[in-house]
């Protein structure tokens, strides 16, 4: 059977192509292999070479690939066929508007940046030969003709590259609110303005070059903000495509088919994985099933449903597999929502720069100063009221401030990248430097737990081999660390069985069927259905049927290889660590004893986690989450700023701020040091700002301070402070030295 | 002086050329992705096309 063959239902593909106006097609198709730059190339190259392909485009941020071509000449199927040959299993995506929205808003930054830069060049050629003509190269009309020279090309900066900050000003005064644009734009206006009336009357000073350069400075921090911005959204968007198109609906013979969700039908029984997302409105038909509602309802709290009890489509299944009988089918309202809730989620990560609004208050005390300055010289010389305030205004503009933040946050996100840390919110580079308690989950994420061949104890006189491939049928149905490692264990040791109605139950252990024996795996109570346990067996993985244990897996927890060096780093930067586990108390408290944690609790469900977190900040601690599971997700939601294993579950990923890569810890540590850095950074942007208008502006309001100056201070300040922005991330071990060894 | 009146037209001309050149780019997405064509020059050991067929190749034999 060819499982592709599903992409050529007409439902989905009405979901997934976008028609182009030339008659093509496009389609944006989630590949996890596009992080490996060489397998992307290999990949795009392959695409190429298919008939009727016009373009491929690779958004390796996003793990995405958009392909443009003749769907007459090559249907999607083939088309996803074709990357499953390649090992690059491709899923296509709902087509959204988002992605053009944001490739618009880039392209027109672009473009206003371009255009002010070029007419600045041109205007500070002029305003030169003016400057130049001031020490007598030039004679008198001619500089008359370079003033208007200066106006003319000074035009279309104004009114085009700068019509953003107009229109946001205008926003502005709707709203009634005092924002970025409007002190920038009554700025840019005042100074256009007075040079324009200085070049009609041909006397005073003109400050063309410095309107241009202001211009272009602000829209260069804004363009480099918005890519960064854009770039951490389409890591956010990575995590979050993994919502389904497609459902896994029950054959009547057991086995699982894979069809579109659109195309279930009431009645139709749907398989959902654990950390999946449920396709369609239905009833439970496990006995129950934990669920996150969070983007249905706000609330982050893990909700518990019974069997016969609605699942709504959208929700996202914490621990499972589940069985789910649908209710309303072929409509495409539930996948709509799902649609619409990834947008939200993409929506809900703010990236509000709080520099913005600390160049508003900047901007709004020199419109200030420059007012103070004309009224104390209509006072005393009315005459030089015009100029000095004009000078002032010029002198006193913000761009190296404007400057700083951008380009210090942008090089600290491209430098963390580099070190394996994926920030997707730029926020949470502020929160990181100010959290104080670091909240990790125990089994995953601080320790690796490892089965050894010797530590598998069959009770019945069946061989290892045998049990383990029995317990890992169970266990592959699980993302559970533990079970992760059963399975990996069975990979290198016996060949995986098939299980049947495989149901977790949190905290305890899987229960299911192989062929058509039922067993449990887990905590021995669990397993066993009794409490009455032999000593040696309390602590271990425990495979049982219906007569008794069958055989005990001992698992090795040791602690992740760069978690000691972690939890040091950050004990040293004022960070408490704590853990809160699931696991059983003797192991969390070896554990937490290796690693010199004080503070650790064990047996916490979800909701014991999150009850914890919120103690935590109640006592006034802002509070860093570190978990990797699906069952970590309300706690990653809940924290200040949160970090996921990007080993972990899909839903995991999606609540994290940071995603650590390669299975490493110690970027945690690397991304405290970065965010406490780019703190400073700033800072110290700010005082050059104030020490800068301090030292200056007194001489421009006695009129000391002759255009050339102005333009020459403010570039040499923006250049100091970009430079020393680009100091953000740079650290003198050179990158990530013990991957080397 | 009057070679001015020659060269201040062509430098408006180039600039005008120049804006032109670049919202085309623009438009046609060659500023969408700078990080990717950096590192293409450096991955030039298997032939990209050798990869896929040997891959295709050890998935058929089974």
């Amino acid at each position: 059977m060819n499982v592709h063959a599903v992409w050529a239902h007409p439902l989905l593909l009405a979901q997934v192509l976008r028609p182009r106006r030339d008659g093509r097609s496009e389609v944006a198709l989630r590949v996890d292999a596009l992080a490996e730059p060489r397998r992307a190339l290999a990949l795009e190259q392959a695409i190429r070479g298919l008939p009727g392909i016009e373009r491929v485009a690779i958004l390796p941020a996003a793990r995405r690939l958009r392909v443009v071509w003749d769907a007459r000449r090559l249907s999607l199927e083939t088309l996803v066929e074709r990357c499953a040959a390649l090992h690059c299993p491709a899923q296509p995506l709902p087509h959204d508007d988002a992605d053009d929205v944001r490739a618009a808003e880039l392209h027109d930054a672009l473009k206003r940046l371009l255009v002010a830069g070029m007419c600045m060049m041109q205007v500070m050629a002029y305003a030169l030969v003016i400057y130049l003509g001031a020490v007598d190269f030039v004679d008198f009309t001619t500089r008359s003709l370079f003033r208007w020279l200066g106006f003319l090309t000074t035009v279309p900066v104004v009114a085009y590259s700068a019509r953003p900050f107009f229109t946001g000003a205008a926003q502005e005064l709707r709203e009634r609110r005092l924002g970025i644009h409007l002190p920038v734009a009554l700025a840019v206006a005042l100074v256009f303005l007075a040079s324009a009336f200085n070049t009609l009357r041909g006397a005073g000073e003109i400050y063309f070059d410095s309107v241009s350069m202001f211009v272009f400075l602000l829209l260069a921090a804004r363009y480099v903000e918005l890519r960064a911005r854009h770039h951490g959204h389409a890591q956010g968007d990575a995590a979050i495509d993994a919502a389904p198109l497609l459902a896994q609906r029950m054959a009547a013979d057991g086995t699982r088919e894979t069809v579109p969700a659109l195309a279930l039908r009431a009645g139709d029984r749907v398989h959902v994985a654990e950390g999946a997302t449920v396709p369609a409105d239905g009833v439970l038909e496990a006995d129950s099933a934990r669920l996150d509602e969070a983007l249905l309802t706000g609330e982050s709290r893990p909700i518990l449903r019974r069997r016969g009890e609605r699942l709504v489509a959208g929700s996202v299944l914490l621990d499972g597999p589940l069985l789910l009988r649908v209710e309303h089918g072929g409509e495409a309202t539930a996948v709509a929502r799902i649609g619409a809730l990834a947008a939200r989620a993409r929506a809900a990560r703010s990236f509000a720069m709080a520099s913005d609004r600390d160049i508003a208050r900047f901007v709004a005390r020199v419109l200030l100063l420059t007012a103070l300055t004309a009224l104390g010289w209509l006072l005393v010389d009315p005459a030089r009221a015009f100029d000095a305030a004009l000078a002032v205004l010029v002198v006193a503009c913000p761009c190296a401030f404007a400057l700083s933040a951008p380009a210090a946050f942008t090089r600290a996100l491209s430098a963390l990248a580099r070190q394996g840390v994926l920030v997707t919110d730029s926020g949470a580079l502020s929160r990181l430097a100010q959290v104080d308690t670091a909240l990790f989950d125990k089994t995953g994420t601080l320790g690796v737990p490892r089965l050894e061949l010797a530590g598998i104890e069959p009770l019945r006189g069946d061989s290892r081999e045998e049990v383990l491939a029995l317990a890992t049928a169970l266990a592959r149905e699980s993302s559970h660390p533990l079970a992760r490692a059963l399975a990996d264990a069975a990979g290198r040791l016996a060949p995986p069985r098939r299980a049947e109605r495989v149901e977790a139950v949190a905290g305890a252990g899987l229960r299911g069927a192989v062929a058509g024996r039922a067993l449990r795996l887990g905590r021995a109570d669990f397993a066993l259905g009794h409490a009455l346990i032999p000593e040696r067996q309390r602590d271990a993985l425990l495979l049982a049927d219906a007569e008794g244990a069958i055989a005990v897996f001992r698992l090795v927890e040791r602690p992740r290889h760069d978690a000691q060096a972690t939890l040091d780093a950050l004990r040293t930067d004022g960070i408490t660590p704590c853990v809160a586990s699931g696991d059983a108390p003797e192991r969390v408290a070896a554990l937490a004893n290796t690693l010199g944690i004080a503070d650790w609790r064990a047996r916490q469900s979800p909701d014991d986690k999150l009850a914890r977190l919120r103690e935590l900040r109640a006592q006034g601690h802002v509070v860093l989450a570190v978990g990797d599971g699906s069952n970590d997700a309300p706690v990653l939601a809940g924290a200040d700023v949160s970090a996921a294993l990007a080993s972990g579950t899909g839903l995991a990923q999606a609540q994290a701020d940071l995603l650590l890569m390669d299975d490493r810890l110690d970027g945690l540590a690397r991304a405290r040091a970065v965010a406490t850095e780019v703190q400073r950074i700033v800072a110290q942007g700010r005082r050059w700002s104030l020490v800068y208008n301090l030292c200056a502006v007194p001489f421009a309001a006695f009129g000391y301070v002759p255009p050339w100056l102005a333009g020459i201070g403010m570039s040499l300040s923006s250049l100091a402070v970009v430079l020393n922005a680009l100091r953000a991330g740079r650290d003198g071990n050179g990158p990530r030295p013990e991957l080397r060894a | 002086m009057n070679i001015l009146l020659v060269l201040i037209p062509v430098t408006a001309l180039v600039v005008i050329v120049g804006v032109a050149l670049f919202f085309w780019a623009v438009n046609h997405q060659q500023f969408d992705d700078l990080d990717t064509p950096g590192i293409l020059p450096l991955l030039d050991d298997p032939a990209p096309d050798a990869t896929p067929a040997a891959a295709e190749d050890t998935t058929r034999k089974p």
